[in-house]
């Protein structure tokens, strides 16, 4: 086992590695030079020349480079063009707000998934499980904006049961958490469901469920007991693949909503153009889904143990 | 191929709802090339009455902001999804599979380097990178770069998938009876594996259209999409505050239901589309 | 495991928490909204709106705008009286006030604040022209002073921030700008502005303590330490920020004339009261607008701009509606001192020669709707740069092509060699990224559509826009300006042929005319023949067509009546100090 993941982690050096170069090339090229930015559109030619040479945008690209690496293994990741804070600042105070919606609305969105999933399995070929399918195909041809934009709408403007936007730390924030919360759940059944639906069924055809219902054993006690524990793997293995989406935050869900973390500071970062930002929220989004890769592949290992021979 | 075409003929004759999804489709394709000829839907960007006026018998859709008629927008905007929908395919499903083709076949420091490759493009949040590709991309904002920073992240899932079946594929006996008849590798690749793996491959390009649609909306949405023409992206921003605002609710649903209504139909025709060419359907 | 619906008893639970409101209203406390998220609170770098609020309430300048009195003028705020200046026209003698403390901050020694000096004013100058502060505010010293762009070319040779932040180059005495002692202040200027001492009580000239910056270094933007009757208590940076009031404060007294007017609106009331009387102020970040407006609606601000589109449900032709004006909802109108246009780029061959061209291009600008769709109707149409307000004003001026007509822009075109638009390139039109400007680029592109001239819409991030408008690289671009001080030659020097990029003047107009009578009414008072001089330039400037004028915005803004003496002023953009709440 060990050296499966020591393996795994050799292999994502380079890959770590050739994200950092990606950026760097995306970035080194991208528009709007910072200096105007910083200096405002008066600078003269003087102070232009000075400032560029003060943030080390004249050397060349491999000094730049490794200028960029050797900040990165310090964990430093500059101060923003934009705000002037440090960006690990910026990030810390990011995550909070981030977290307080993608942790509730990831666990409550795998599990009322799941449970439709299970349910849809249970009845299959049933009106329920048709019921199931429809809606899940029809949430999955929505575009997220239209849960967004629709709910906002109706349940917060028109119906006044949740707060139109905001956010606060603390206990008080759980009412501007909630419509969000929803939608993300919402939005996200369609795909979930359908997923989870088609390993429970793949599951449900293997020889030892045939096996166990001709011994006699009803079809929940079946399902809760032997195709749900072997059905974990492939979804536990994806729902950990999704984890480092919490990371990124929805960009979308913050931005309409107000709330001041990490999402929303993509957002407004790609929008200025503060590239140390923006560099700074790709390289760690990378390092989690690597990271989140390896734990993936280890749970599947662990429980299968053929993969860990190939 | 003739056996694929005749899985899928078979399939979707008997399924009324795939043949629903085709011809829901085709409606789309046919709307979307007369508006490019400029038969449908020519006077979109004209101002035909009053702003915000709501649906009548004469706009069923109702007029936007400057007195256009959404109709005529949701028409061209379809046309715009149709080209994003096409042209990032077109980018995406030769790239990926060339290299899956080669990547599985040869192996050694080929594969190495192409699983390096998309690992890394896959490790990098799809948004902030279609945003950041939207931003820098030399041809500037609009459809070109929508299409092609489409193309160039969608590449990845087909690459695996074609990876994965030509390594499967390679211990099979027909490959090996190829080589000692001494045929050469590119032969071997293009006229024997490929084959084999298309259908995998018209599924994976079937989600990218789909995946591709979806996105565009998101892009321009924001802002980085398509410029100086109506998409159904554009719409939902403009619409979005006349919801609030004005009560204005025609424009976000004629986008919002022509989206609705391609993109089910999409669902529903990849669904049919797997169960015909999916061998390991029972 | 059966699948969940949301259960009732869930809604309601939701619903209830709902209902407890985080916002709670209280006495002396005011709750406002910023739209954006303030940068810094370094006097020397603020220059966006929403960082100039903020530090607004904690840093003071020597000279402060008067509340309530019109015209716009200045009054003594941390100087004593009004500068005492010599016939010249260039010498300025300032007296401070001697009684003057900074905040408590743990810069100090022992954490008390210290008295404010002549010595501190010079620093703050000196500190600002360093070139390494990267100030945005330069040019309102820039070739004033005498002496000053000697020190700020010497700056250029110290090393890198945060080294050296207190340099030995700081003790070198300037010519221009001398500390006579603790309370006296001599500035020698190279040409007699008039407008001087506005100058000095814009944000760039705020007077701050060399012991913040060397205590916090980097860190000073988010540790203001000023005179001012606000400290910064908290802030939570993408939600909100705190301030309360300083005890250190004593200098500030409300106003005790105003205008007439003013006594029947009750702005008198609190008549020479000493200021602050909030003892806190709440600013509340928005990015968003509608949440804004809920909020405020909802009760948990007291202040409010209303979002474009819930104009109608908040202003009827009547006024303000019933519904709000029985929540305790009053607005009031102001005339803002700025200028919105889209200039064209004197320098792009399709326009430096080709006058028809630009005023067919005005003439076929449906501006009214412009302002009625997009502005609500809160604006006048501009017939010349300068704003009603300021001297040089004259509201019965038009502009020959300052109204809508499409069928003379057609005649011009035609004599032009360019009938129906032919000949002519599809020109870009160059705006920031957003909503609203995309849709005023299409109406824009739609009305020059209707003379056959084609436009298209190019859209860019507000950097990069900066960026083209500094290498030139645009055809035509939409742009404003707001006043940095109420004198007109704020306006015109935006078309002075000197000043294009990196100047202000975007389009490169070079009228030689122009310029020379730019430099003689810069010098002057106000006077019947500045006035002349005035009128002559806008005539010019009219039949040039550099820009199509649109609109002088007027805001309107909304509070609710427990909040007391809240007037708006175009350059004052939030003087908490002389607010009330009950």
């Amino acid at each position: 086992m060990l050296s499966f993941l020591s393996r795994r982690v050799l292999h994502a050096i380079p890959t770590l590695l050739g994200i950092t170069l990606l950026l760097f090339v995306l970035f080194h090229w991208v528009g709007g030079n910072p200096v105007y930015r910083l200096l405002g559109k008066n600078a003269n030619a003087v102070e232009i020349a000075r400032m560029t040479h003060q943030l080390g945008l004249d050397k060349p690209f491999w000094n730049q480079y490794w200028d960029y690496l050797r900040d990165l293994s310090h964990g430093s990741f500059g101060r923003s063009w934009e705000t002037k804070q440090r960006v690990s600042e910026m990030i810390l105070d990011g995550l909070g707000p981030s977290l307080s919606l993608a942790i509730p609305a990831f666990i409550l969105s795998a599990l009322i998934s799941l449970a439709m999933a299970l349910t849809a399995a249970l009845y299959r070929d049933r009106w329920l499980d048709r019921l199931l399918v429809v809606l899940s195909v029809c949430g999955m041809s929505l575009s997220v904006l239209t849960f967004i934009i629709a709910a906002q709408y109706l349940f917060a403007f028109r119906a006044g049961w949740f707060p139109i936007s905001g956010w606060e730390p603390g206990l008080t924030g759980v009412p501007f958490l909630a419509l969000p919360i929803l939608i993300w759940v919402a939005a996200s059944l369609g795909a979930s469901v359908r997923f989870y639906r088609a390993v429970f069924l793949e599951e449900m055809r293997r020889e030892y469920v045939v096996t166990a219902r001709a011994k006699g054993l009803s079809w929940p006690r079946v399902l809760v007991h032997h195709v749900l524990p072997n059905a974990m793997i492939p979804i536990l293995t994806q729902l950990v693949m999704e984890l480092p989406m919490l990371f990124t935050g929805s960009l979308l869900l913050e931005n309409f909503f107000g709330i001041p973390g990490l999402g929303n500071m993509s957002v407004n970062a790609i929008n200025a153009s503060d590239l140390p930002v923006i560099k700074a929220m790709t390289f760690i989004g990378s390092v989690l889904y690597i990271a989140a890769n390896i734990v993936g592949d280890a749970l599947y290992a662990w429980f299968d143990p053929r993969v860990r021979v190939s | 191929m003739r056996d694929l075409w005749n899985k899928i003929r078979r399939r979707f004759g008997r399924d009324k709802l795939a043949l629903f999804s085709v011809t829901v489709i085709s409606i789309y394709i046919v709307a979307g090339l007369l508006a490019l000829i400029g038969i449908l839907a020519p006077h979109y960007a004209q101002s035909v009455g009053e702003a915000y006026a709501p649906p009548s018998w004469v706009h069923p859709l109702g007029l936007d902001v400057l007195g256009r008629s959404i109709w005529d927008r949701v028409v061209q905007g379809a046309r715009v999804a149709l080209i994003v929908g096409f042209v990032s395919t077109f980018i995406a499903i030769p790239f990926g599979t060339v290299l899956g083709l080669i990547a599985g076949y040869f192996r050694g420091v080929v594969d190495a380097f192409v699983v390096w490759l998309y690992s890394t493009l896959d490790s990098v949040p799809t948004i902030l990178l279609l945003l950041t590709l939207a931003l820098v991309l030399p041809t500037g904002k609009g459809l070109a770069t929508v299409c092609i920073a489409l193309g160039v992240t969608s590449w990845v899932s087909t690459c695996r998938v074609v990876r994965g079946e030509v390594i499967r594929q390679k211990e099979f006996d027909y490959v090996r009876a190829a080589r000692s008849l001494g045929a050469t590798d590119s032969r071997i690749l293009f006229v024997h594996v490929l084959p084999n793996a298309l259908h995998l491959i018209l599924v994976q390009a079937s989600l990218v259209f789909v995946y591709s649609i979806k996105s565009e909306i998101i892009l321009s949405y924001l802002g980085v999409g398509v410029q100086n023409f109506p998409s159904w992206g554009v719409m939902i921003d403009d619409a979005r505050l006349e919801l609030v605002g004005r009560g204005v609710w025609w424009q976000f649903a004629a986008a919002t239901g022509a989206l609705f209504i391609l993109v089910l139909a999409f669902n529903l025709f990849n669904d049919a589309l797997r169960d015909a060419l999916d061998p390991n359907q029972s | 495991m059966k699948s969940r619906i949301i259960s009732p008893p869930l809604a309601l639970s939701v619903a209830l928490l709902c209902a407890c409101n985080p916002y709670q209203h209280q006495k002396n406390v005011y709750r406002g909204a910023l739209s954006s998220n303030l940068k810094t609170f370094d006097p020397a770098q603020a220059s966006d709106s929403y960082s100039n609020q903020c530090q607004f309430q904690i840093y003071e300048c020597l000279y402060e705008y008067k509340y309530l009195a019109r015209p716009y003028d200045v009054q003594p705020c941390l100087a004593s009286s009004l500068p005492e200046v010599d016939d010249s026209g260039r010498d300025y003698t300032i007296h401070l006030r001697s009684d003057v403390e900074f905040q408590d901050d743990k810069c100090f020694p022992g954490g008390k604040g210290r008295r404010v000096t002549a010595q501190d004013f010079i620093y703050s100058i000196k500190r600002m022209t360093d070139v390494r502060t990267q100030t945005f505010g330069w040019w309102i010293f820039d070739g004033k002073v005498k002496g000053l762009n000697a020190f700020r070319d010497a700056s250029e040779q110290l090393p890198p921030l945060p080294d050296s932040i207190h340099p030995a180059l700081y003790d070198q005495k300037i010519e221009g700008l001398r500390a006579l002692d603790d309370t006296t202040v001599r500035i020698e200027l190279t040409r007699p502005y008039p407008y001087f001492k506005y100058i000095l009580a814009m944000p760039y000239a705020a007077i701050i303590p060399h012991e913040a910056v060397d205590y916090y270094g980097e860190e000073f933007l988010n540790h203001p330490v000023g005179t001012g009757p606000f400290i910064l208590k908290e802030w939570r940076r993408g939600l909100r920020l705190v301030f309360e009031r300083n005890p250190n404060y004593h200098h500030g007294f409300y106003p005790t004339t105003g205008e007439p007017g003013d006594s029947a609106a009750g702005l008198l009331e609190d008549a020479g009261k000493p200021l602050p009387f909030l003892d806190r102020a709440e600013f509340y970040i928005y990015e968003e607008t509608q949440p804004m407006w809920l909020n405020f609606l909802r009760g948990n601000l007291d202040r409010s701009a209303i979002p474009k589109d819930n104009f109608s449900q908040a202003i009827t032709p009547e006024g303000l509606r019933p519904d709000l004006l029985q929540k305790g909802i009053h607005a009031h109108q102001m005339q803002e001192l700025d200028i919105s246009y889209i200039c064209f780029n004197m320098e792009d061959s399709v326009f430096t020669r080709d006058r028809k061209l630009r005023q067919a291009m005005q003439l076929a600008y449906d501006v009214e709707t412009v302002i009625d769709r997009f502005y609500n109707g809160l604006g006048i149409r501009a017939q010349s740069p300068v704003p009603p307000g300021l001297f040089g004003y004259d509201s019965a001026f038009r502009s020959p092509y300052g109204h809508f007509d499409p069928e003379a822009a057609r005649k011009l075109l035609t004599e032009d060699g360019h009938p129906g638009g032919a000949g002519l390139p599809e020109l870009s039109y160059l705006t920031v990224a957003g909503t609203d400007a995309r849709q005023r680029g299409e109406h824009f592109v739609q009305n020059m559509a209707a003379i056959g001239v084609r436009v298209k819409v190019e859209s860019c991030t507000w950097p990069e826009y900066l960026e083209r408008l500094r290498r030139k690289k645009f055809q035509l671009v939409g742009s404003s300006w707001s006043a940095d001080y109420p004198d007109p030659e704020n306006f015109l020097q935006l078309l002075y042929g000197p000043n294009a990029p990196p100047g202000e003047n975007n389009a490169s107009y070079r009228n030689p005319e122009y310029d020379s009578l730019y430099q003689r009414m810069a010098v002057m008072s106000d006077s019947p023949e500045r006035l002349t001089i005035i009128r002559r330039m806008k005539s010019i400037v009219a039949e040039d067509c550099p820009w199509i004028l649109i609109s002088h915005r007027t805001t309107e803004v909304l509070a609710y009546d427990r909040v007391h003496n809240v007037i708006s002023h175009p350059i004052l953009e939030a003087p908490l100090k002389y607010y009330r709440v009950d």
